[in-house]
């Protein structure tokens, strides 16, 4: 058992210090090991329950952790174009997204869960790139951080929304609502201790961190919704109290256990044997198209210029680590595999834009002034 | 003209400056450490750099004007609230001329201005020594004044 994630990390260890070097995002590298230790590969190495354990806290961590960025306050204060532009992106993307794999031929209940991972981009290539390729004094940076942060507002009703298709509708939401605003009345009223505990003690800040997001999945498992969404609402409530403490806690389980998540994700996909690799294709092309449709909207609607959409499209197209949850939570096999090539490709394609956006803009308007 | 400031969800804040010749000087304070600092000229020209917190504190100290030329171990300090006001620190290394003599003998601060503030001997430091206090060959003095006073200083104990 412990072998292959001894195996599956070695690789990626390799693999992340290629992709350093290379500057380029490291979350395809991790699928690509996986993808060739698992059992569409070489089959070395099979999940089993300690790795299903890793990923899974990888993911509530990374829920948790984007939890803790959306502060009720800060989002309050955005105003309008904050929801516009949000709702640019959200609308043009799930509709297409839909579209393409209904008319590839999945049913509707799969077509869905396909749309929600097409539409997610993925903050943490967005951030990285924004970053690594000297944009954040860009105007475009702003719009397209705030985007992110729609998008993860959407996850939440996301989840809210795939989660309840099964049994009662009613009572999934109910519960997670009812759930929600204990979890804010908590931190509220303790706000002052829990901040006492991260501000004063690093050891305990520590252990109430990592209890709280494994204590997060336990209430979850008990009430029968989704243990994302519970990260996600624990996140958002312990934003009250002492945000920066908890996310610098979390943020190494966060970084290690979803390499664990990324490569096994990798593990379980199986492209081999009558893979429909020309239908995920044209869904990947359809993915990168509709992001620069929404861009370009955006772009005109906020800074008055399709350039500025180009900026966006070339920071937004990679998807990444949120469709891939909604796809490990949701989605069968088949849409799993789907939403993996959807994934790789994307944010390849995604991470040499994001790069060469500059070069881009100039060649357009090169072309526009003639 | 005044810093205009920015919430980054996930990054950190954006402070952004525009000029009066219609320049803009950006700076991007991350959560996870580090300072990224750009300038766009009016003619849309972009550059930029990566600063860890030192080298941005670093670069602080030279646009408030407090330069830190440690080469020559000496100090220059502009008090906001003093802002007419130029203090040096100077570090020497003193000779024969002072030794055996106490900093009273000498007439150090009637006749230069300079106030000797640490002696430093054999690497041990004496802060503020007494108008008794004798000098050595081979110690280090660490005086402060402003340049004029620096300037008589060693014209007449270190040169």
């Amino acid at each position: 058992m412990i072998e292959g994630i001894a195996i599956a990390l070695l690789v990626c260890l390799v693999f992340a210090g290629i992709s350093k070097k290379a500057k380029f995002p490291p979350i395809p590298a991790y699928m690509i090991a996986g993808l060739l230790l698992g059992a569409g590969g070489l089959g070395i190495v099979g999940q089993n329950e300690v790795s299903d354990f890793l990923a899974e806290a990888g993911l509530l961590f990374l829920l948790f952790t984007m939890g803790l960025e959306l502060r009720p306050d800060e989002i309050y204060g955005q105003g309008r174009s904050f929801i516009l532009s949000g709702t640019i992106d959200l609308g043009i993307n799930i509709l297409a997204g839909y579209s393409v794999a209904l008319l590839i031929g999945f049913p509707v209940n799969d077509a869905i869960v396909i749309a929600c991972a097409f539409y997610i981009s993925s903050s943490a290539m967005a951030v990285a790139s924004l970053i690594e390729n000297r944009k954040l004094a860009a105007p475009e940076s702003d719009t397209i951080l705030w985007v992110m942060v729609f998008e993860d507002i959407m996850l939440l009703l996301i989840i809210v929304f795939l989660s309840s298709g099964g049994k009662s509708a009613a009572a999934t939401i109910t519960t997670a609502i009812v759930l929600i605003f204990a979890f804010f009345i908590l931190c509220y009223l303790f706000s002052r201790n829990i901040s006492h505990v991260l501000g004063r003690y690093e050891d305990l800040g520590l252990l109430f961190t990592f209890t709280a997001v494994i204590v997060a999945g336990a209430v979850a498992f008990l009430l029968g919704i989704p243990a994302t969404l519970v990260a996600i609402a624990l996140g958002s409530a312990l934003s009250l109290t002492k945000p920066e403490v908890l996310e610098r806690h979390a943020k190494p389980f966060r970084d290690v256990f979803l390499v664990i998540f990324f490569v096994f994700f990798g593990i379980s996909v199986d492209l081999s044997g009558g893979f429909p690799f020309v239908d995920v294709i044209l869904i990947s092309i359809a993915a990168v198209i509709s992001k620069l449709v929404s861009s370009l909207v955006i772009g005109k609607a906020m800074h008055k210029n399709y350039l500025s959409g180009i900026e966006i499209w070339s920071e937004t197209t990679a998807r990444g680590e949120f469709s891939l949850a909604i796809a490990a939570t949701f989605g069968n096999p088949l849409v799993s595999g789907t939403v993996a090539v959807m994934v790789l490709l994307t944010s390849v394609v995604g991470g040499l834009m994001g790069r060469y956006s500059g070069r881009m803009k100039r060649y357009l308007k090169k072309k526009k002034g003639r | 003209m005044s810093f205009v400031s920015r919430d980054m969800p996930g990054i950190g804040t954006k402070y952004e400056l525009d000029t009066e010749d219609g320049d803009r000087v950006s700076i991007v304070y991350m959560e996870d450490e580090g300072v990224q600092l750009y300038v766009r000229s009016g003619e849309g020209d972009y550059c930029s750099a990566d600063l860890t917190p030192p080298e941005a504190r670093r670069i602080g100290n030279v646009l408030t004007g407090a330069i830190l030329e440690t080469e020559e171990e000496e100090i220059c300090m502009v008090f906001s609230s003093f802002a007419d006001l130029k203090i040096k620190m100077h570090t020497y290394k003193l000779g024969d001329r002072t030794a055996g003599r106490t900093i009273s003998d000498l007439n150090i601060r009637k006749s230069t201005g300079v106030t000797i503030v640490a002696v430093s001997r054999k690497g041990e430091s004496i802060i503020n020594p007494p108008a008794t206090f004798v000098f050595e060959r081979g110690d280090s003095v660490l005086v402060i004044g402003n340049p004029e006073q620096m300037k008589n200083f060693e014209e007449e104990f270190v040169r």
